[in-house]
């Protein structure tokens, strides 16, 4: 896609939005609601007609191309399963309007089922299924087409957690597996971060920056991109040559803006030594099984340290405590001035 | 396997059964036995004259007038349901089409043969103004009191009450199957065929026991446009009042208990098809 | 969609809305000119309008009589609407669900005998065995709420369904409520609009019964309107007219309520 703008009213969904989707490959769109990722794969899909730019798959400008005749699969949030047809009937009806013979047809159901796991459900009404189920079903049914590209749209964001997790990763296993370019669209930077090969983050219609996930994670572009993904503490920095001195430490830093002084530094980038001479203050400990995440008053301002639980020193509210940068941190990101 | 009741319910539901037996129960059974006692005692002959001759005729012009006009206004309240479901623009049309025809449904009987007599009786308005640019509905054939008369005053009701019906189920299609369609490929013939209106079915179905039992029920209306049709309600109506000669309530009683087995029929006939239809939809 | 689909979808509204409209118009003219039809010519169009035959009726002692009459039996007939199905539908949502299926049974069957059938077989089982009771307009009150049966059964039932009657009731047991006081202070409290909107069909459906009124010679609103309209053609369509009105502003009130509220008034639940 590239160069694509669309406006609803006197909102602009996407200004001058172009993404760019290797073969094969699994981009994730990244964003909070209202950032315009779902009007861009809306686009992709042909649901909306894009202002201005193009649609590009495979060298062919789809751009004009009507939604039924792009050959795309998609998989929505919920409720896009046929609620008068069993789950193996809802998988047969896109084999069938790909007029495939009655052979093949079966063939590939009972290998789509099998891939998704749902043999056993297949014969029930979507309403009888689980929510799970019913998402697996709307994946098999997306792929059984043999779709250049595999649309995504929040499909995790209606189960309950356990079940997304176990998705998220049959998606993504599904998905090398077979192949397919694939555009997932959510609004949960885990999820994302997780499944996405690449990850792009979106805000106010435009793409903030597409990376790969860790790539995303430690040289955030932009303030936006580095508060968005993950939480980070905002701690200011004095330059001391050409490196900056940060807490305890003085490291090499890239500023994302010219003049930016402010330190993106992730909670598990800090470590916390109690201290009684310290002159930092615990204000909550949170145990989060692995990690204990604690929030510490440093001069004023307030920061966030995860620490692995296994060497936490074991502080309590109230105590105090000297906040450092860990000595494996060798290179910060600047946002802000 | 004995059940146990809730003391409660049971203490309010016996005043309900009571009055439902008394006042539906009572005389529908009373009425039964008479129809299959004629003149005192048991024979099958009420039974069978009341399906003959003129009575014949009133049965079947009173199942084509209520069949037909059931499947007009099911069809075109079921269109007036889609056409609303995709309108945007006028705000105001969907809610005023709502509260509408919850009133026009219920506007049977008495005013509203009037209102059809003043619009194209043959001393109506528009009888009239379509006589002016040179149309005659009177030549034409159409006449209020005739059979496509009565179906276009039936309309009235049944129109709206079909659009009621049909309301939830169209407002219940969701975007996302039509797009989920069309993205596998599907064109909007398609999905119509293979989606939407297999949905759309039971409801439908229900709509059109509900417009047929109405239209072929319906009294008042065709008392007042023509008292002397051969409809079936009609017909019950002269043997009550004793324009027959005596001996003719034993007609009367065949007459009524034939149309509450058709009508019965008809109810269970649509609970089957509505159970086939919507097999996707029980547990 | 298509500019030809959208072209169609218009005409086909404006048809439909003329349909609806011009009979209402229509009668209305006929009720309030007193031009006859064939003398009427564009530049009489706004002569002789009045509204006298209409006042005239009011003043009619028949009327006054057959409309009193229509009004008791509205109101006694949605008393007893409420009084009987109320506190049943909502022990059954609430109590005893496993009910449900055969309520929503029996209350469909007056559709099956309706009016025109029933009157012939209350004829031969009550005239017989109690003559008295038929004697009384206000017999009819029985079979009034008999046929709204359908129509206002479900509408509570909607309501209570809507509401989530059930968690109500559990809610207010766990804090230590008879299920008496849970009916009267939290269910009832909360079901107003199903509760207008069950009386209000009932209401609809006293004020156009004609049928069984007429057969058992009963003098009600409509069928005094249909013996006046022979003697008083104009009077007795502004009369029509306003009864009408009245049956879609009583209608009317009840969509509102319901709205209101969040729901709709909905046919039978077939």
């Amino acid at each position: 896609m590239s160069g694509i703008r669309k406006e609803f009213g006197s909102t602009v969904a996407l200004s001058d939005f172009t993404l760019e989707i290797e073969s094969g490959e699994l981009v994730c769109l990244l964003g909070p609601s209202g950032c315009g990722k779902t009007t861009a794969l809306r686009i992709l899909a042909g649901f909306e007609k894009a202002d201005s730019g193009t649609v590009t798959v495979g060298g062919e400008d789809i751009t004009f191309v009507p939604t039924p005749k792009r050959q795309f699969g998609m998989v929505f949030q919920e409720y896009s399963l046929f609620p008068n047809m069993t789950g193996r009937e809802n998988v047969e009806f896109a084999l069938k309007l790909r007029k495939a013979g009655s052979a093949e047809r079966k063939d590939t159901i009972d290998r789509l089922l099998e891939v998704t796991g749902l043999t056993q459900h297949a014969d029930k009404y979507p309403h009888q299924m689980s929510g799970g189920q019913r998402q697996r079903v709307a994946l098999a049914r997306a792929l059984a087409s043999n779709p250049r590209v595999l649309l995504l749209d929040e499909p995790l964001s209606a189960l309950d957690a356990k079940v997304r997790d176990s998705l998220r990763e049959e998606i993504r296993r599904v998905q090398r597996e077979i192949g397919v370019t694939t555009l997932f669209v959510t609004h949960d930077q885990h999820e994302a971060l997780a499944i996405a090969d690449r990850v792009g983050v979106m805000s106010h219609g435009r793409l903030e920056q597409i990376d790969p996930p860790r790539a995303l994670y430690e040289q955030p572009d932009s303030a936006f991109v580095a508060g968005f993904v993950g939480t980070v503490n905002r701690i200011p920095a004095q330059a001391d040559g050409d490196r900056w001195r940060v807490l305890n430490r003085s490291v090499p830093g890239t500023p994302t803006v010219p003049g930016a002084t402010l330190a993106a530094i992730r909670p598990e980038q800090i470590a916390v030594d109690v201290d009684a001479a310290g002159d930092d203050t615990v204000r909550e400990v949170v145990f989060l099984g692995p990690l204990t995440r604690l929030t510490v008053d440093h001069g004023g301002t307030t920061l966030i340290a995860d620490l692995l639980t296994s060497e936490f020193g074991g502080a309590a509210t109230g105590d105090r405590v000297r906040v450092r940068l860990r000595d494996d941190v060798d290179e910060i990101v600047l946002i802000e001035g | 396997m004995r059940r146990r009741f809730d003391t409660a319910t049971v203490i309010v539901a016996v005043p309900f059964l009571a009055f439902v037996g008394l006042f539906l129960f009572v005389p529908t059974i009373g009425l039964a036995i008479k129809a299959f006692t004629p003149g005192g005692s048991f024979g099958f002959s009420a039974m069978q004259r009341a399906l003959e001759g003129t009575y014949r005729t009133a049965f079947i012009n009173s199942l084509a007038l209520a069949a037909t006009s059931a499947i007009l206004g099911g069809v075109i309240g079921l269109l007036l349901a889609l056409s609303l479901r995709s309108l945007r623009r006028p705000k105001w049309l969907r809610s005023t089409t709502d509260s509408w025809s919850a009133v026009a449904a219920q506007l049977g009987g008495i005013p509203l043969a009037f209102a059809f007599i003043a619009a194209i009786g043959t001393q109506g308005i528009i009888t009239k103004l379509l006589n002016q640019i040179g149309f005659d509905i009177t030549d034409s054939g159409f006449s209020l009191s005739e059979f496509w008369g009565l179906v276009v005053v039936y309309l009235y009701f049944q129109i709206p009450l079909m659009f009621l019906v049909m309301m939830p189920a169209v407002g219940g299609l969701k975007n996302t199957w039509s797009e989920a369609a069309s993205i596998m490929g599907a064109s909007s013939g398609r999905y119509w065929r293979s989606v939407a209106l297999p949905l759309l079915v039971p409801s439908f179905l229900g709509g059109l026991l509900l417009l047929f039992v109405n239209s072929f029920a319906a009294y008042a209306t065709a008392y007042v446009l023509n008292p002397g049709a051969q409809l079936v309600p009609l017909q019950i109506r002269f043997l009550l009042q004793g324009n027959v000669i005596t001996g003719e309530q034993d007609l009367a009683y065949a007459i009524v208990l034939w149309t509450i087995s058709l009508l019965l029929a008809s109810l269970l006939l649509i609970a089957i098809l509505q159970r086939r239809t919507a097999k996707w939809a029980s547990a | 969609m298509g500019v030809g689909m959208k072209v169609l979808r218009a005409i086909f509204l404006i048809l439909l809305g003329l349909y609806f409209f011009v009979p209402l118009l229509a009668m209305a003219r006929f009720a309030f000119q007193s031009v006859p039809v064939v003398l009427l010519t564009p530049e009489k169009l706004l002569e002789g309008w009045s509204i006298s035959g209409l006042l005239e009726v009011f003043g009619n002692p028949e009327f006054q009589r057959a409309t009193l009459i229509s009004l008791q039996l509205m109101v006694l007939a949605i008393v007893l609407t409420l009084v009987l199905l109320l506190p049943l539908a909502a022990l059954v949502e609430i109590r005893a669900p496993q009910l449900r299926t055969l309520m929503t049974a029996i209350t469909l069957l007056p559709w099956v005998v309706p009016p025109v059938a029933l009157v012939v077989g209350v004829a031969a089982t009550f005239r017989n065995t109690v003559p008295w009771f038929l004697a009384s307009p206000y017999s009819l009150v029985p079979f009034y709420v008999l046929w709204a049966l359908p129509f206002s059964y479900r509408a509570l039932d909607a309501g209570l369904r809507s509401i989530g009657a059930r968690t109500l009731y559990e809610a207010a047991r766990v804090m230590g409520a008879s299920t008496f006081t849970i009916i009267v202070r939290v269910i009832i409290p909360n079901m107003i609009g199903a509760i207008i909107a069950a009386s209000v069909l009932t209401a609809a459906l006293v004020l156009g019964e004609f049928a069984f009124a007429a057969l058992l010679l009963k003098e009600t609103l409509p069928t005094f309107m249909a013996e006046f309209q022979r003697s008083e053609p104009r009077a007795g369509m502004a009369l029509a007219l306003a009864v009408m009105l009245l049956t879609a502003l009583i209608i009317w009130i009840g969509v509102r309520a319901l709205r209101k509220r969040g729901m709709d008034l909905q046919a039978a639940g077939v």
